[in-house]
């Protein structure tokens, strides 16, 4: 076989394996990203075309007060979410790797168990149990604060109970991230330690620590992407409300395409939400490894 | 003077139901290099690990420069260990894997200073003070897990299998660099080995363990030349020594007189201060290096491989009764392979054992 025709093998082989993810990906990903950019410059409505409008949604939108208040809201969010479900994951995932074997196995399991729930069963579970007249939590809340909180419909207790759920419907799985990262770190490295004198508070901020790093960068990044993303628990549990107080970005989206029939206005939402996205993710992957390489 | 040994009593460690460490007494005198050596699953590395504090000890005492440390936490006990793996700190730079104890008991930093660039001369690691442990070779991670002992400065060096990661050439130019600093430093150490070549060069006492016990201790040509049973005398000396079962035929004026099995037409002259009855079932033990080839009367040996390593060659082979032998030419080329020769052991070196693997003396 001469080297021309096995060549042309290798690249119709090639094309042949690439082809199936290059189509979906294409006609899946890059023709809808390619769409909304376009709609983001029309006043098209949901379905159909519309007009060239230029720059009209952005301008409009960022004159907008419920986009400013959505902002807020998303970055509210993040602060109660991200940072704590971090240290949350990593304190069980130090504690579940003291247990052994099967035991392990079995406590791991049931940190990961709520991941697997879909988020409507995942707010439904919470919805009861918060329920204003018979929820099981309502006497846990009453005892802290003298009286029943009916926390959906209350614009202080909203956003932090929205975390509470997140963080419990998504903890399993940084808990599994912080676990292989620990299980990486040679058993040899906390021996070598040991001798050298390091208390168990110093075996965790020399060794531990610097080492888990980049999982702990990872995760942080990650939950932070997730989290802007944040839309499912807040229509469920909240609609938003009340008074606008737990509304955010893709909230803001999904009522001006699917429910005010606004396309090309929710285009440019979401086109605003992918650059805070990318912003925000960016920056703070450069701080996180600047961070890490001060270590 | 202060006795710094290290001196272990009645030690003992169980896992569970199994017991690995079946009560060991050792005593390691200052200054001593003290080799473990034993197959894998002696408990070798074990017993290290419980003089290191990393394992608690079920029973016994260990002492240490006159202190029962068999309780303290590894940190308090005086001692610094270099892990087969090395076990340095990735993501620290080799001055501070070096500077991590001296850290830790928050040292001044002229004091840190000091102490490591003076390990960093003893083991020519100046250069790569700042590099990550990444950036070395086998080699040089090696020196700088000895050198964050050494900046220690602890009573006891340990050493786990500190040279199976390495490359044959360099595990022997590390052997005589740990020889060397031995000298220099002047410190007691305990190596652990499964290698007899390692344990012999470096050790001024081995303790050959097995089955969780010490089978013997003492200087290196002291094992070889006089091996207390079976297992040590097969342990210690490369080629292992041979092994054929004999009969006692008769008493002599020193010793036995016996009759290999399967060799009806060979017998040994023993010399034993202990001579078991005539009729009795002897193992006899000879070592490659002390059967000479003769024209006369000895066993046949069918040679069917023959290690030719220049200096000297390693002819294996079987005898008539299909027992397996290997004897020592020394010089080259002798194009045995394939024949049969005729060799038989220097008299005075042939070692006498029970069946039971006990010596005979």
């Amino acid at each position: 076989m001469s080297i021309a025709t096995r060549r042309r093998r290798e690249v119709r082989d090639a094309i042949l394996l690439v082809a199936p993810f290059l189509i979906i990906f294409g006609v899946f990903f890059l023709y809808p990203t390619y769409k909304v950019i376009a709609l983001s410059f029309t006043d098209a409505p949901l379905i159909g075309e519309g007009n060239w409008i230029g720059l009209d949604n952005y301008i409009k939108l960022f004159s907008d007060r419920l986009f400013y208040t959505s902002v807020w809201n998303n970055f509210y969010f993040v602060l109660l979410t991200v940072i704590p479900t971090t240290i949350i994951a990593l304190l069980i995932a130090l504690a579940v790797g003291k247990l052994k074997g099967r035991m392990q196995a079995l406590v791991l399991t049931l940190f990961f168990l709520p991941y697997v729930l879909p988020v409507s069963v995942v707010t439904m579970i919470w919805a009861w149990m918060l329920d204003f007249q018979f929820g099981i939590l309502q006497p846990l809340i009453e005892a802290v604060t003298g009286k029943p909180v009916p926390v959906f419909k209350n614009p202080y207790w909203v956003m932090p109970m929205i975390a509470v759920v997140t963080i419990w419907w998504t903890n399993g799985f940084n808990v599994l991230l912080f676990i292989a990262g620990l299980r990486n770190i040679p058993d040899d490295l906390y021996e070598a330690a040991a001798l050298d004198g390091a208390t168990a508070w110093q075996r965790f901020w020399r060794v531990t620590w610097p080492l888990l790093w980049p999982i702990t960068a990872l995760v942080l990044t990650l939950q932070l992407i997730l989290q802007l993303k944040l839309f499912d628990q807040v229509y469920l549990l909240s609609n938003g409300g009340p008074f606008n107080s737990s509304y955010v970005v893709l909230m803001q989206m999904y009522r001006e395409a699917f429910q005010l029939n606004n396309g090309g206005y929710a285009s440019a939402i979401a086109m605003v939400l992918f650059g805070i996205i990318v912003i925000v993710s960016v920056l703070q992957f450069q701080l996180l490894r600047i961070g890490g390489r001060r270590k | 003077m202060e006795d710094t040994g290290v001196h272990l009593r009645g030690v003992t460690k169980d896992f569970g139901a199994v017991q690995v460490i079946r009560g060991v007494d050792i005593d390691i005198e200052r200054g001593q290099f003290a080799v473990f050596v034993g197959p894998s699953g002696c408990g070798k590395s074990t017993l290290l690990r419980m003089i290191a504090g990393l394992e608690e000890t079920s029973g016994g005492k260990i002492i240490i420069s006159d202190r029962d440390v068999t309780d303290f936490d590894p940190a308090d006990r005086g001692v610094a260990m270099v892990f087969q793996s090395y076990a340095l700190y990735p993501h620290l730079s080799v001055f501070e894997n070096m500077a991590f104890s001296l850290r830790l008991a928050k040292r001044p930093k002229a004091e840190v200073k000091d102490k490591v660039v003076e390990a960093a001369q003893i083991l020519q690691l100046t250069d790569h003070l700042d590099k990550k442990p990444s950036q070395l070779s086998g080699g040089q991670r090696q020196r700088v897990a000895i050198g964050r002992a050494i900046v220690r400065d602890p009573d006891v060096f340990l050493f786990d299998e500190p040279l199976s990661n390495l490359d044959a050439e360099l595990r022997v130019a590390m052997r005589l660099e740990l020889a060397r600093l031995h000298q220099k430093l002047g410190a007691t150490m305990i190596y652990v080995t499964h290698d007899q070549v390692e344990a012999m060069t470096l050790a001024d006492v081995i303790f050959v363990l097995q089955g969780g016990y010490v089978q013997q201790s003492g200087a290196p040509l002291d094992l070889y030349d006089d091996p207390s049973n079976r297992f040590v005398a097969g342990f210690i000396g490369s080629p292992s020594m041979n092994f054929f079962n004999a009969t006692v035929e008769d008493r002599t004026d020193t010793g036995i007189r016996a009759r290999l099995e399967g060799q009806p037409d060979v017998a040994f002259d023993v010399d034993l201060t202990a001579p078991p009855d005539p009729g009795a079932t002897v193992v006899l033990g000879m070592r490659p290096e002390h059967l000479v080839v003769t024209e006369g009367e000895g066993m046949r040996v069918t040679v069917d491989v023959a290690e030719e390593l220049g200096g000297v060659s390693y002819q294996h082979g079987t005898l008539d009764g299909g027992d397996p032998v290997i004897f020592q030419q020394t010089g080259a080329r002798h194009n045995m392979h394939g024949t049969v020769q005729t060799v038989t052991p220097q008299t005075d070196r042939i070692f006498a054992f029970t069946p039971e693997g006990d010596r005979i003396r």
